[in-house]
């Protein structure tokens, strides 16, 4: 008796340790642990494409977060719309030791719109709960299904996509019936498995046992370093429509066949036309003008549902209500030229995205539309959603990107312009007279140009007193008194501001015993460094080239002589090049500095270079002339 | 950490401004929906408001009660009636329109009839365009909220636009607040509210605008199921011009506690035949009422399993400070905030909030206090309106209140507890919470009282260096930090919030360029009850420059208050600091033999009048040794307009006298 007791004791104990074992932190591998802040226990990402029209997904996750910054990945958000439906919702809270806390199941989620930013309307909804837990380390299971009635895109398989993030397992399958075709996109050296299962091919990627990364300043993403799968179809059915997208040419097909029957103009927007252009003689002025018009009488206003993400509104619709989103305000745009007889074509195009891959074709790779006009010598692009840019100008985050042209034969892949770092330019000239009190008069004039307009355009149209507090809190002058201060844009067609200020600073030269010492670049600062990285993994760029010229000339207080100028510096690497030189003449000191980045992709063993390039600007703008009393 | 971030944390509103009202007697202007005057397209506002994207040329909003024929009982409808002229393409943003409508048990708020349209002036006359079907969009945000959007076509710069709609609401408890003053200038704005007999609703207004308050009592004809009756009414009305934009300015937190607005609640319903209800006429009817609401008193009330926690919890402790601190660090521990406050908790018993691991201020406050009584210990509920929220306006009214805190009384001594973050120690309340007022409310007395949630504690930060200066300019030592309250709060978040410790420290070195830490040690950084204390060793590199053969660096370091925090020449808002603060930056150095010192910097103070903030600089020198000491204090929490150019010029005296160099000669 006494030892049946004792097995089945011992009975229990197995069976509890067993029951608590599974997402217990402590069966981590420790190498997992070293910079993460969550590790994904599992992912299994289950899709299968039941015919053009129609899918489904199940999907579970396992996630450990092991402290509070990566809180974040205890939020469960999950996406649908008209064309998907989601079921089976669960999560469960484990502890530390993998002993269930809490369920949640279908009920616990909250369920609201997601209506994107800038749009007005469109029928995205989420369904989302947010797990709280105070005490580290704890577990997160979670699992859904998702039924599809509408399929532009199939999903794709980013098992990190965040810095700190661990994974023990994750797993893609995805099946398709043997009669369809799709297309697929991978991170180097990951495997695919296939496999053919009755009447269906399958596909299977999967990955394991994958560090964390500790966060990387300046990069350009992980995808170089993570495995990752992209897939797309070859044909598919969404909202009463049928696309063909085997190739960048067939997806311009189908986006044409959506628009192609949207640019008819009334009679009185042809009249309208017709009018702003009649004393044009140029294509070029005709496109400036009618754009000129667009700008001063349509308004974005986002609208998007179901086929309508890819569909514009028509033209005639949006003559009458003078809004759009930009697909329609790029269509009413292209129909008003092709009444004044030029010729031109929509264009998707990612904006603050990468360029759209040449051999892969696929819709979730863009999320705009511009409007390119071809012509012989110089195409223009224009980007219809701005109120304010000038012709021609499409932006930082429109440029320098492969885009599809939507053509009557189809699509076709084309290059929106570079702007290289003298175009993206900062040019400044500033006057400081000095007096021995350390007060100065100083005007400033700068130009900005291309992104940096782009950056710093905001400031056109605030109002003064707005005006007036950015620029006393963006100015690295100590106890401003400002005088003057005014923003233009000289020319309305070219993309550059011009700031004029004016304004007196009571404390600009700082005391050291009896001498006074002056930061000779006292408004363009490279103001702290970058740290060197061992080891780095990810690429790296600067947001965009540019080139600042400073100019400064002051003029030193009378009884004062310069005891030490410092000597010029000329910085040359491959990120970029700067200089710094002060010449003294009289009683004027006038100081120079050039800075030039380039924005090319640098690999992660450069960092380290790129580092102490940076810490070297860093050091020349801190230097200081140093100015003593005649005796 | 430099003072100028500090500043930026712990700025928030304060008082109402200074009434600048002029009492000027407004007839009443009328408009019609769809008769634009020629005119209107020639408004023009002056002042700093001449570059204004748009102006509100008239804002006219009607309430009144109406017998709802399904429910028998009144619902509240507000009529509303609004005219903009757009200046430029930032106007643009008024011809759309966003209403908010909710819905909760078949009761709901909902549009009847919206109107709008677009005038434009083409060649001398007013083109109409009115808002179009397409144009009205639905979006169900939750199972509770819609939210209806309106757009309006053929806007352009120069366009007057207008809405009209109605709103009826089956709640009544508070009346939708109208708002006499917006971000644009205001040139007319008109609110009437008619109230029957039967009400008796509490206004408040805010801001700073006189809003020409009248009150009538007329005859008011209802429509009642058997016909129409006469009821009295009062006829509530204001009405403002020429009424300026109000702009956020910084350091403050919500820009409601000084627009000018009419709010009104529901203090008590008479109708004939049924029993009188009074609702929060005074504070003890608020007690009465919180005391048997199912999410507050009843919640302090069901305390069935707080008796084997608490008794696992105090064991056999008998003093009462350990019994508090105990049962306030199971509560923090055991809870997690869930970024929300809320005066009422969102479930029935304190059990379901420690099942469910995550609650707001409500659940957890609310859950502290029951462990608290059931341990005996002396301890009320602090309602309190955040921050965010605003200031109350201190006569009884409820709804204002949107969050608690507890207090616990230990003879005379009074403690003030706020679970929601672990840091957080007794009298140490978060800084949403520290709006200068709480009422404290007993419910079973139904008494309540007003107390200061003011903190005597400072601050304090310190930072101290003892370093040694080599000839290859490095210097090299040891850096001592601590901090008390707000300052230690703000580490320990920090620490626990990053990865690891290295990750800490990169974050504590990324904006201190040339600084090598290493053998760091934290102490008390799980512990708020003792002072959170940093100790490492540094070199610090890059920070001496050269110049012939001097040699210079700013001896304040990485803690240089760079620039003045109020650079605006005028403010029109108090500055409000929440908290009294201290910061104290003590440096040491001992030079190489071939260094001299050119000359030293002069030692300073100033005083702000009454000693309300100070800043003294100190230096000493003896052989081969200085020593300076830097010394930033606001002993008061609150500093009006006035107060403002006084502060400003402490500042700027901060600024210079951190940025002076210390200059060696090597000789």
């Amino acid at each position: 008796m006494k030892n049946i007791l004792v097995i089945l004791l011992l009975l229990v104990t197995y069976k509890s340790t067993n029951a608590q074992g599974a997402y217990d932190v402590a069966r981590i591998q420790p190498d997992l642990l070293k910079n993460a802040s969550v590790i994904i226990r599992m992912e299994d990402q289950n899709y299968e494409v039941k015919n053009p029209g129609s899918a489904t997904l199940q999907y579970k996750t396992v996630i450990t977060i092991l402290n509070k910054n990566g809180e974040d990945a205890s939020a469960i958000h999950e996406f649908y719309d008209k064309f998907s439906s989601i079921y089976n919702l669960k999560a469960i809270l484990y502890d530390a030791k993998g002993i269930k806390i809490k369920e949640y199941r279908n009920a616990d989620f909250k369920d609201r719109s997601a209506v994107s930013d800038g749009t007005i309307y469109d029928d995205s909804r989420i369904k989302y709960l947010e797990i709280l837990n105070n005490t580290f380390p704890y577990t997160i299971e979670y699992s859904y299904s998702i039924d599809y009635s509408g399929i532009r895109s199939y999903p794709s398989w980013y098992p990190s996509s965040s810095w700190g993030y661990a994974i023990e397992k994750s797993e893609y399958t995805f099946k398709i019936p043997e009669t369809m075709t799709f297309k697929y996109l991978k991170s180097k050296d990951l495997k695919t498995d296939s496999l053919k299962i009755k009447d269906k091919n399958q596909y299977k990627w999967s990955c394991q046992n994958i560090k964390a990364i500790e966060y990387e300043p300046l990069s350009v993403g992980l995808r170089n370093v993570l495995p990752w799968v992209m897939v797309a179809p070859n044909t598919f059915e969404f909202d009463e429509s049928k696309g063909n997208i085997e190739n960048w040419k067939n997806v311009g097909s189908w986006l044409y066949s959506l628009s192609s029957s949207s640019q008819l103009l009334p009679d009185a927007a042809r009249a309208k036309v017709r009018s702003i252009i009649k004393n044009a003689a140029t294509p070029k002025e005709k496109i400036k003008l009618l754009y000129n018009y667009l700008q001063s009488n349509t308004r974005y206003v986002g609208v998007q549902l179901g086929i309508g993400g890819y569909k514009p509104i028509a033209a005639e619709k949006v003559f009458s209500v003078n809004y759009g989103d930009c697909k329609a305000l790029s269509n009413f745009m292209k129909a008003m030229l092709q009444e004044a007889g030029i010729k031109s074509d929509l264009v998707m195009i990612g904006n603050d995205m990468p360029s759209l891959n040449t051999k892969y074709a696929s819709l979730n790779q863009a999320n705009h539309m511009i409007l390119c006009v071809p012509m012989e010598k110089d195409t223009t692009w224009l980007e219809c959603t701005s109120q304010y840019v000038p012709a021609g100008f499409i932006g930082n985050g429109n440029s320098d990107k492969t885009v599809l042209l939507i053509t009557d034969k189809g699509g076709k892949l084309a290059q929106t312009p570079t702007y290289s770092p003298a175009n993206n330019f900062q040019k400044r000239v500033a006057t400081v007279h000095l007096d021995a009190e350390g007060s100065a008069a100083i005007t400033i004039e700068t130009k900005y140009g291309n992104a940096q307009y782009e950056d710093n355009m905001g400031m056109l149209y605030m109002e003064p007193t707005e005006q007036r507090k950015r620029l006393i809190n963006s100015l690295s002058i100590p106890n401003i008194q400002m005088e003057s201060f005014s923003f233009t844009q000289p020319d309305k067609e070219l993309p550059v501001l011009m700031e004029k200020i004016s304004l007196k600073c009571t404390q600009l030269l700082t005391k050291g015993g009896d001498k006074l010492f002056l930061t000779l670049n006292m408004l363009n600062r490279q103001e702290g460094t970058i740290t060197t990285i061992d080891n780095r993994k990810t690429f790296f760029a600067v947001d965009y080239s540019y080139q600042d010229d400073d100019e400064i000339i002051y003029t030193i207080p009378k009884g004062y002589k310069l005891e030490y100028v410092p000597a010029d510096i000329i910085l040359e690497s491959e990120f970029g090049r700067y200089t710094a030189k002060a010449v003294v003449k009289d009683d004027k000191i006038t100081y120079t500095r050039t800075k030039m980045m380039t924005n090319k992709k640098y690999p992660p063993e450069k960092y380290n270079e790129y580092v102490a390039f940076s810490k070297k600007i860093y050091q020349s703008d801190k230097q200081k002339t140093v100015l003593a009393k005649v005796e | 950490m430099k003072f100028i971030k500090l500043l930026t944390l712990s700025l928030f509103i304060g008082t109402t401004i200074a009434s600048n009202a002029q009492e000027k007697e407004l007839t009443p202007k009328t408009f019609k929906y769809g008769k634009v005057d020629l005119a209107e397209f020639n408004t023009k506002v002056s002042g700093t408001d001449s570059a204004a994207s748009a102006v509100v040329l008239f804002d006219v909003g009607r309430g009144y009660f109406q017998l709802d024929p399904t429910s028998g009982s009144f619902n509240y409808i507000l009529e509303r009636h609004v005219r903009y002229k757009i200046y430029n393409k930032a106007g643009y943003d008024y011809a759309n329109l966003e209403l908010q409508f909710y819905n909760s048990n078949g009761s709901k708020t909902d549009l009847r009839g919206l109107e709008g349209a677009t005038y434009n002036l083409e060649g001398g006359k007013i083109i109409t365009s009115k808002l179009n079907k397409e144009a009205k969009f639905s979006e169900k945000q939750d199972k509770n909220y819609t939210l209806k959007k309106f757009a309006l076509p053929n806007i352009k710069e120069g366009s007057i636009v207008e809405f009209k709609y109605k709103i009826t609401s089956d709640f009544i408890f508070t009346l939708n607040p109208w708002y006499f003053q917006r971000e644009i200038p205001t040139l007319y704005s008109k609110y009437d509210v008619l109230i029957p007999s039967y009400y008796l609703y509490k206004e408040s207004a805010g801001g700073f605008l006189y809003i020409n308050p009248k009150r009538t009592v007329e005859n008011q004809n209802y429509m009642g199921s058997d016909g129409s009756f006469n009821l009295e009414t009062t006829h509530y009305s204001y009405q403002a011009e020429n009424v300026p934009g109000l702009k956020k300015e910084s350091y403050i937190t919500t820009i409601d506690d000084y627009l000018s607005k009419v709010d009104f609640e529901l203090s008590s319903i008479t109708i004939p035949g049924q029993v009188y209800r009074q609702f929060t006429s005074t504070w003890g009817k608020i007690a009465k009422e919180l005391k048997t609401d199912e999410n507050f008193g009843s919640f302090i009330k069901r305390n069935g399993s707080s008796k084997t926690i608490v008794k696992n919890l105090i064991q056999n402790a008998t003093d009462p400070d350990t019994i508090i601190k105990k049962i306030f660090e199971h509560v923090k521990t055991s809870i997690k905030w869930n970024g929300s406050y809320n005066l009422y908790t969102s479930e029935l018993t304190s059990k379901s909030i420690f099942d469910k691991k995550a609650g707001n201020s409500g659940d957890i406050n609310l859950s502290l206090l029951v462990l608290l009584k059931e341990a005996g210990i002396n301890a009320l509920p602090v309602l309190v309106s955040t921050r965010d929220n605003g200031a109350h306006p201190g006569y009884p009214m409820l709804t204002k209140f949107n969050s608690i805190i507890v207090e616990a009384k230990i003879g005379e001594r009074s403690i003030l507890l706020d679970a929601t973050n672990k840091s957080y120690s007794p009298n140490l309340i978060s800084y949403q919470h520290m709006n200068h007022q709480g009422l404290k409310l007993d419910i079973d007395l139904e008494l309540a009282e007003w107390i200061s949630l003011e903190t005597k504690n400072v601050s304090r930060k310190t930072i101290n260096y003892m370093l040694t200066l080599d000839t290859d300019n490095k210097l090299s030592g040891k850096l001592y930090l601590t901090g008390t309250d707000f300052e230690g709060l703000t580490t320990r978040n920090k620490y626990i919030s990053a990865t690891d410790q290295n990750d800490f420290l990169k974050s504590f070195k990324s904006d201190k360029p040339g600084l090598q830490v290493s053998n760091y040690t934290i102490e008390n950084v799980n512990n708020p009850y003792e002072l959170l204390n940093e100790t490492m060793d540094v070199v610090i590199e890059d920070n001496l420059e050269e110049a012939g053969n001097l040699v210079y660096f700013t001896p304040l370091l990485f803690d240089r208050t760079k620039e003045n925090p109020f650079k605006s020449e005028e403010r029109n808002f108090p500055v409000d600091f929440a908290y009294p603060s201290e910061e104290m930056y003590r440096i040491s150095i001992d030079y190489p033999k071939g260094y001299q010192l050119d000359k030293i910097p002069k030692s300073e103070k100033y005083s702000l009048p009454e000693g309300a903030a100070s800043f003294t600089f100190l230096v000493a020198q003896q052989d081969n040794k200085i020593a300076l000491t830097s010394k930033i204090t606001v002993n008061k929490s609150l500093f009006t307009p006035e107060e403002y150019h006084y502060l400003k010029e402490l500042f700027k005296s901060v600024v210079r006298k951190q940025a002076e160099q210390l200059v060696f000669k090597k000789i």
